[in-house]
């Protein structure tokens, strides 16, 4: 007798989606995680737009991710054009990119991952139950909201990031606004990691994961051209096409990045798996809790969120050190002349690699525009591990099999809208909703 | 009194004016307190998906039959229904090329998938159904979204500027980008209520709150003209958060 279980809509993560269970005589035959989100058909909007406008845009993919959409597409626009920016710009840019961090952390840990630990239903709830943690998590979450903000000019879909530098870069007194807020989280974010390892960690065991991290050798360490995986593979993200290929899934109609025919793992666990550098406080904490993490599965991904918050925080002082150094300057961006080209730039999102590419005719008008975001180079991996442990639960009863469910893929903090953005290489086919 | 039961949700979106929500840091838990979350996905799980609501707050453009079914019914269990944000208001990102035909659209995208595919231009809610007050931006500043909840809190709404961006900017003393400094800022056509963000950072206006009533689209588009941008790049910047200006808006 066959039948299936629905976990629809999925909640506590950002966009519309859904897993099903389909089982045969109480055994599980294969599930399926379909993404559902309308098609938002961005690299077709894209096509044409100047390149000027493209950043723009783009960042409305997602609102938890505006910034580092952002920061990416200015990044390849600028590869294109053949634009070098300033110091002071490249400081600012990874200052709001660890702003982004500390938000979209944050407000995984507190809003959408700890409720599942504290049999609560979602903020609502845990206001009631937890309202000291939860106030905590909203405090750092703010500071990393304060960054977007000043830096940015706004924290959702940033005005200020423009290609070849900024508008009005935040000046002192901001940056000393910046800094005193992140002094006083600090002790907010080890007190988030000591929180999170408290929590009881999952018993049975997913396969293996191959994690892949951008790697850079210098700073700023979330920017690099170079992919690497935890086997040994590394590449060029310009060589992302030839390597992160597409495949359509059998009774799934949606289309999954694998690297080398093979799923990958990225994100904060990914990150920490890799090796990607970490500030004092954080690496301290990383040697504490090592054997938590390195070839840990995705249910340890919140936890490494939680170390890389001190990371951020951490870093983005020094960063705020480094400019009140150096003086504010204001710059002129440079007149930018148009120019036939192609550019890609791959930065560390929160949730992992993220990649964007594009063209530009000799006006500037692009005509080819491809973003690679994590979620969709998570999916894989996700899809893998929901067979896996529905398998292991089998005959746990239906309600544990949904919680449990659910709560692996909210582990891996996907990010729909994001994922479900397709684009127009040539003649593959992309997710579909 | 009893709490008012709310609904949030969103339609093709990015999510952002729901996590402009959950961006209230300070104010979230006051909010959790104040009012009953009855559906809530993003932010929480579980929930009645057929209780009655007293306010449905949802964002996002109308591009798919499930957009458009879930929105006939949150309207048809909520009392009052707010349309949140630029493109549940106008169209938003999504709707900036309804003037190439959607078909299109979707085969550079998906290719020969792309008849599988359910979808039409994206509209903006009015052109379904009644909408009872919006609060625009892309996106909404957090002030108008916690001006909004404590005015429902009272059995009200609030009343959000009726005058353009410029006069904001000008308020603050910011330098012209558009005179002084020929850029293309859309200030003078866009409803104010952001507090010329974008313009106080040396921004020019990317017009994301979408018109203002009785908005001069012909003295901006002459004066854009004659400083030497092309009709291609007026329009293009103009469609982006909303794909026909001629409407005027439902709620002004
Ligand atoms: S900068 Fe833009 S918004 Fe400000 S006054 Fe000039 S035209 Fe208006
Ligand atoms: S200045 Fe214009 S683009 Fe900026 S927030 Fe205000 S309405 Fe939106």
């Amino acid at each position: 007798m066959s039948e299936q279980i629905e976990i629809s809509p999925l909640t506590r993560v950002e966009g519309h989606g859904k897993v099903t269970v389909h089982l045969d005589n109480g055994q599980v035959e294969k599930v399926t995680l379909s993404l559902f989100e309308s098609p938002r058909l961005f690299e077709a909007l894209l096509v044409g737009k100047s390149f000027h406008e493209v950043p723009e845009i783009i960042c409305r993919i997602c609102s938890l991710c505006s910034t580092v959409h952002r920061v990416c597409s200015l990044m390849a626009v600028e590869k294109a054009l053949g634009i070098e920016v300033s110091k002071q710009t490249r400081l600012y840019r990874e200052l709001i990119l660890y702003g982004g961090h500390i938000q979209s952390h944050a407000l995984h840990l507190f809003c959408l991952a700890l409720p599942d630990y504290l049999d609560a239903q979602g903020f609502a709830d845990l206001a009631a139950k937890a309202p000291e943690e939860l106030k905590m998590g909203l405090r750092i979450k703010a500071a990393g909201n304060l960054i977007q903000e000043r830096v940015g000019g706004r924290l959702i879909h940033p005005v200020t990031l423009i290609p070849g530098g900024m508008g009005k870069p935040l000046d002192r007194d901001g940056l000393l606004e910046l800094k005193e807020t992140l002094e006083a989280v600090l002790p907010d974010a080890t007190n988030t990691f000591e929180l999170f390892s408290t929590l009881p960690s999952a018993p049975t065991s997913l396969p293996t994961a191959r994690f892949m991290a951008v790697m850079s050798d210098e700073a700023p360490m979330l920017i690099g051209e170079r992919l690497e995986t935890s086997d040994g593979t590394a590449f060029q993200a310009e060589e992302y096409r030839e390597r992160l290929r597409e495949d359509v899934c059998e009774g799934n109609n949606a289309k999954i990045s694998l690297l080398d025919g093979e799923p990958v793992t990225v994100g904060a666990l990914a990150r920490l798996n890799m090796g990607t550098w970490l500030s004092q406080e954080a690496s301290q904490s990383f040697l504490e809790s090592k054997e938590k993490i390195i070839g840990a599965d995705i249910r340890a991904n919140s936890f490494s969120q939680a170390i890389e918050l001190i990371h951020a925080v951490e870093r983005s002082l020094q960063l705020i050190d480094s400019l009140l150094s150096a003086g504010i300057k204001k710059e002129k961006p440079p007149a930018i002349a148009p120019r036939k080209g192609k550019g890609t730039a791959s930065i560390e999102a929160p949730r992992g690699t993220l990649i964007h590419s594009y063209s530009f005719d000799g006006r500037g008008l692009c005509t080819e525009a491809d973003i690679i975001t994590p979620t969709a180079i998570n999916q894989a991996a996700m899809e893998r591990d929901l067979l896996h442990y529905a398998r292991a639960l089998e005959g746990a009863g239906e309600e544990i099999m949904k919680l449990e469910l659910e709560k692996l893929v909210r582990a891996y903090d996907p990010c729909i809208s994001c994922a479900v953005h397709v684009i127009s290489t040539h003649s593959q086919k992309r997710i579909s909703p | 009194m009893k709490k008012p039961v709310i609904a949030i949700a969103g339609l093709t979106a990015c999510s952002g004016c729901q996590l402009t929500l959950l961006n209230c840091e300070a104010e979230l838990p006051e909010v959790a307190e104040r009012f009953e979350f009855a559906w809530f996905p993003m932010g929480t799980t579980g929930g009645d998906d057929c209780a009655a609501i007293d306010v449905a707050i949802v964002e996002g453009a109308v591009s798919t039959p499930d957009d458009l079914e879930t929105l006939l019914r949150l309207r048809s269990r909520s009392r009052l229904l707010v349309a949140f944000g630029t493109c549940a208001l106008w169209g938003g990102i999504a709707a900036m090329k309804n003037h190439e035909p959607r078909t299109a659209l979707t085969e550079a995208v998906y290719g020969e998938m792309a008849v599988n595919i359910r979808t039409f231009n994206p509209a903006p809610f009015h052109q379904f159904i009644k909408v009872d007050f919006a609060i625009p931006g892309c996106p909404p500043e957090k002030h108008e979204l916690l001006t909004t909840l404590a005015s429902l809190l009272k059995g009200t709404f609030p009343v959000f500027p009726q005058y353009p961006v410029c006069t904001e900017c000008r308020n603050r003393e910011n330098r012209c980008l558009l005179i002084e400094d020929n850029e293309i800022c859309l200030g003078p056509l866009i409803q104010a209520g952001c507090n010329a963000r974008c313009p106080a950072v040396g921004i020019k206006c990317e017009g994301c709150r979408g018109p203002v009533t009785e908005a001069n689209v012909a003295a901006e588009t002459e004066l854009l003209l004659r400083k030497g941008f092309t009709r291609e790049e007026i329009e293009s910047r103009m469609r982006r958060f909303c794909p026909e200006w001629d409407l005027s808006s439902p709620l002004l």
